[in-house]
């Protein structure tokens, strides 16, 4: 089945992809960003936060962006 | 930049959206939601997140909306602080290349790019306004619009505190649950156990 995959690792990633039916959160994840820890990141399903365990359904789009984005001046 | 950075008193960060066939010139640039002060400027995770997807449905490419991350110094001195530098290798250090941008009160401004695959170089780079290019008219009550549906300025947190909460809310539209954060601890520890067994 297809699922759109966002994230901005590596050359970045907007795009459909095949994964095997059962496929979860965290599968996927592991697939994309290998061995960075989840926490790094905000992991959405369709826009909205979702366990580590959720099994992808056809069309659903996942978004890997990257959380805490600070600047300071001194 | 230049009306962001004058708008208010605090530091005010985005990222820049490049154009598709030369990705250093920067065509526009975008806030997200941000909590910030004079001296420190924080974005909002489920505010990334949310460019992120109107960037993709916008047919931008994460090269063209991610790369790029702008941000001002109140002061007048543009050279990036820890917090830049723990920014810039962290979040954009994964990436196969980014940009740190910063523009101080005084006009002056501070550019790097760095390289994450490769040779892994690192390299200031200048900046300047390229007039070949066409650019649409000016549009200050865009950018006021912009400005204040996204900059949030930490003093008025404490006192405004009801009005402004959904911006640091929890990116959940309900609160996240045990079952939620025990679903990614357990995958977290997992991850831990394996990399010890391969170490
Ligand atoms: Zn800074």
């Amino acid at each position: 089945m297809k699922i759109l995959v966002i994230n901005n690792d590596g050359g970045g990633f907007a795009d459909y992809v095949d994964v095997a039916d059962g496929t979860t959160v965290a599968q996927l994840f592991e697939r994309q960003i290998g061995s960075t820890k989840p926490s790094h990141y905000l992991i959405r399903v369709n826009r909205q936060p979702c366990p580590a365990d959720q099994v992808l359904c056809e069309g659903d789009r996942i978004s890997i962006t990257p959380t805490k984005i600070e600047g300071a001046n001194s | 930049m230049l009306f962001l950075r004058d708008y208010g008193d605090t530091e005010v960060g985005g990222f820049g959206i490049a154009a598709s066939d030369d990705l250093l010139f920067v065509e526009d640039i975008q806030l997200v939601k941000q909590v910030c002060s004079w001296a420190h400027v924080a974005f909002d995770d489920e505010s990334v997140a949310d460019f992120f997807d109107r960037q993709v449905d916008a047919e931008r490419r994460p090269e063209q909306f991610a790369r790029i991350w702008v941000h001002t110094h109140p002061g007048d001195c543009p050279r990036p602080s820890m917090t830049d530098e723990e920014t810039f290798e962290r979040v954009f250090g994964r990436a196969d290349w980014a940009v740190m941008f910063i523009l101080d009160c005084e006009g002056q401004s501070y550019a790097r790019l760095r390289f994450n695959v490769g040779p892994c170089a690192e390299v200031e780079i200048p900046v300047g306004v390229d007039y070949s290019r066409p650019f649409s008219a000016t549009e200050p009550d865009t950018w006021e619009q912009e400005y204040l549906a996204n900059v949030h300025a930490e003093q008025l947190r404490r006192g405004m505190a009801s009005t402004l909460e959904p911006v640091l809310a929890s990116p959940f539209d309900e609160e996240p649950t045990d079952a939620w954060y025990e679903s990614w601890f357990d995958y977290a520890a997992e991850e831990e156990e394996a990399e010890e067994l391969i170490l």
